[in-house]
């Protein structure tokens, strides 16, 4: 279960977000909707433990990862995975070390098995040389979410990941993404400024409005 | 987390500060109380060497720019015959020691040099002296740094897109107005790095200078220490040559302003194809400055060591050719380490203004001429010492006094700036993202700088490491000052025969460092192409 507490964002004595609360129950998908600047992505990043704010707190399952603005566990001891807008794979390595890349603890042999599972999941087997240049911008956004479910993270976070894709391609991937996230069973917050995406892709949908959060 | 990266940021700091170290070593020379000797060089010498070092800095700058900057245009924009292998031989120069150029261009324009014995014999033209005047070492010069313009600028070119050309084409403007109305200020960011690095190193000349009696400040330097043993008028005239470096790279900052002007697109279009007559006398021009600055020279250099060769080539030249080897590597290794730590990407975010300032000052000695690296350094342990038996500790100038330790400490000090620039520009291009998405991925800080900064840091990398190895190559003051007994280079052979006047003996050292040089240059142009 996530928990976000009177969330407070300013950037240079500009409020974006004041008495920003959420709660999500375990396999929930959220669509958070806002306009540019509304301070939705910040929120996110908050949430994952990138940025700092002026007042708030995050817990996960329990533990408390935030607390009055500034974080007590780091992101990379958080558990939670994010899918990014420019997707954000690295460049010099294959699509198997990308999805690899958290779960380097495991053996060569338990990677090979988790990194298959995951392009089964993502329809996109027969790709772990490739790199991601040889990659369409929907399969990188793809392998870039198979990346964030391999370390099986409580909570996913998206930022507005299908931004740069074709209208064409769009649709169609945010609905794939959808039951991918379903069978996968993990709790995710979508953050977009379409509602008609919002309204694909999520059980819930919260809208940012007048710097707090409206669930609908 | 905050504890963990002011610590980190600390030591971070403290490493720029060792490699600024013998920076401000020279800049507290201005607290000790005036000497005589200063007001006398200050009187007597200072306007005049004032006067030629900024003569000398204007010429060689409009000349490099010039030269620099058409080449760099005609071989990226312009198709006409020879271009290909001539936009990599322009390269080769790089290798060739500045100081290499001045003797064999002295040994054939001196007085008793062939050309003018020619002139006098069968034209009747008088004798010259090549050494009066600017014209001479102005243009050795530019034949020289060109490169370091044209590989900027010809980078800057390349990711010009050709629609912005074609687009001035169609309005109607003449290749040359092209050039100047849309080429140019476009690259105009690139050129002046090419000139901010052309000027530092016109500045911090020592060979070149000495070999055409050309009074600048690195001769003074040199002849404060060396005539009047007095290390803190040395430091004092260094530390105004500092000076003149701030003010260089404030220019070259102002002239680069704050727009990104360039696609990061390459296109391998011609903007212009260049046939018949005009293509030839292009092919001329760019065959021209090749020939001048690398392959005469080179051709000279080898029957110079032909005719020479059995009265100077002796065993003593493998250990020449392995002290050089040794120190360039050990040299080039430090330094680019030192490069990587100061310039990945985690540094952008911690704002330390303090940090950001330790960071520009380590990269000035850039600027210093090896000679006032060397006696900053030397001072500097000599303080160090005193300091220490003042608390009743020993003395270290016996342990790193003609040590190799302190040879390579002025080494990473002079060249860190070339390492830096060109792992800090490939570091630059690497977005925040990649840090938030791999810790978010679980990783630690040092899997981070492992996995992922280091691999996409690579290219840059291995590119400064090659400058700087050509560069640590082809060193002569602080490794006149600081060899360790036993460890003369290469270069400092070519500098002891050549400065003697014997020229032709001067061509076998000489010759070894060019292949040396062009060799790595192959390597860095390799590397350099795979970029587009």
């Amino acid at each position: 279960m996530l928990r976000v507490n009177n969330l407070k964002i300013s950037f240079d004595d500009n409020h974006v977000l004041d008495g920003f609360n959420l709660q999500l129950e375990s396999g929930d998908i959220f669509a958070l909707l806002g306009d540019s600047g509304s301070g939705k992505s910040s929120a996110l990043r908050f949430i994952a433990g990138l940025e700092n704010a002026q007042l708030g707190s995050v817990a996960l399952d329990g533990n408390n990862l935030s607390d009055g603005g500034s974080h007590s566990v780091k992101p990379e001891l958080r558990e939670v995975g994010m899918v990014f807008q420019d997707y954000a794979l690295f460049p010099h390595m294959t699509v198997f070390q990308n999805i690899s890349f958290g779960i380097s603890h495991l053996s060569k042999k338990e990677k090979i098995t988790k990194v298959q599972s995951l392009l089964d999941l993502i329809s996109l087997e027969g790709i772990e040389k490739k790199y991601p240049h040889q990659l369409s911008g929907g399969e990188q956004q793809r392998v870039s979410l198979a990346r964030s479910l391999a370390t099986s993270p409580k909570l996913l976070l998206l930022d507005e990941p299908f931004s740069s894709l074709d209208k064409s391609n769009r649709d169609q991937l945010v609905r794939e993404v959808r039951d991918i996230l379903k069978k996968a069973g993990v709790t995710s917050i979508l953050v977009t400024h379409d509602e008609a995406e919002a309204n694909t892709f999520a059980d819930k949908i919260g809208k940012i409005e007048k710097k707090q959060l409206l669930i609908s | 987390m905050k504890d963990a990266f002011i610590k980190s940021n600390f030591w971070i700091g403290l490493l720029a500060f060792s490699v600024a170290f013998p920076i401000f070593v020279v800049g507290s020379s201005w607290l000790l109380p005036g000497s005589e000797l200063w007001s006398h060089f200050a009187q007597t010498l200072l306007p005049e060497l004032v006067t030629s070092t900024f003569i000398l800095l204007v010429g060689v700058g409009v000349g490099v720019s010039i030269l620099g900057t058409v080449l760099a245009y005609l071989v990226v924009m312009v198709e006409f015959p020879g271009r290909s292998w001539l936009e990599w031989a322009l390269f080769l120069p790089f290798g060739i020691p500045a100081y290499v150029l001045a003797f064999v261009y002295l040994g054939v324009f001196d007085y008793s040099g062939y050309a003018q014995v020619w002139l006098r014999e069968y034209l009747g033209i008088p004798g010259f002296d090549i050494r009066s005047g600017h014209w001479a070492i102005i243009l050795t010069f530019i034949l020289v740094f060109y490169p370091y313009v044209y590989m900027m600028a010809r980078a800057s070119f390349k990711r010009q897109k050709i629609q912005m050309i074609e687009a001035g084409k169609m309005l109607g403007a003449k290749p040359i107005r092209v050039f100047w109305k849309i080429s140019v200020p476009l690259a105009r960011p690139a050129i002046a790095a090419g000139l901010l690095v052309t000027l530092m190193e016109t500045l911090a000349d020592f060979g070149v200078v000495s070999l055409f009696n050309y009074s600048t400040f690195t001769t003074a330097i040199y002849s404060a220490w060396g005539d009047f043993r007095s290390i803190e008028v040395a430091a004092q005239l260094a530390s105004l040559l500092v000076l003149v470096s701030f003010f260089l790279i404030y220019f070259e900052r102002k002239a680069r302003g704050k727009a990104k002007y360039y696609s990061s697109d390459v296109s391998h279009l011609k903007a212009y194809y260049a046939k018949g007559l005009v293509g030839w006398i292009i092919f001329f021009f760019v065959f021209g400055v090749f020939m001048l600055s690398f392959a005469m020279p080179l051709l000279q250099i080898l029957i110079w060591s032909s005719e020479v060769f059995s009265i100077e080539w002796s065993k003593r030249y493998f250990n020449y050719f392995s002290s050089s080897g040794i120190l360039t590597f050990l040299a080039t290794a430090l330094t680019v380490t030192v490069a990587t730590i100061l310039a990945l990407p985690s540094r952008r975010k911690s704002n330390s203004k303090t940090l950001q300032i330790l960071i520009r000052f380590s990269t000035l000695g850039y600027a210093l001429p090896g000679s006032v690296m060397a006696v900053g350094l030397l001072y500097g342990v000599q303080n160090i010492s005193s300091i220490s038996i003042y608390f009743g500790g020993s003395s270290i100038n016996h342990i790193l006094f003609g040590s190799v330790v302190l040879l390579l400490f002025a080494y990473v000090s002079r060249f860190l700036a070339i390492a830096y620039n060109s792992s800090s520009a490939s570091s630059e291009q690497i977005k925040p993202v990649y840090e938030h998405s791999a810790r978010l991925l679980g990783a630690s800080r040092w899997r981070l700088i492992k996995e992922v900064y280091f691999p996409m840091m690579l290219p840059g990398i291995l590119a400064g490491g090659l400058l700087v190895a050509v560069d640590v190559m082809k060193e002569l003051p602080a490794t006149y000052l600081l060899r360790p007994f036993g460890w003369d280079t290469l270069a400092i052979r070519v500098f002891e025969l050549s400065s003697e006047g014997l020229y032709e003996r001067a061509a076998i050292p000489a010759l070894m460092m060019v292949i040396f040089g062009a060799i790595i240059m192959l390597l860095f142009n390799k590397l350099d192409s795979e970029k587009y």
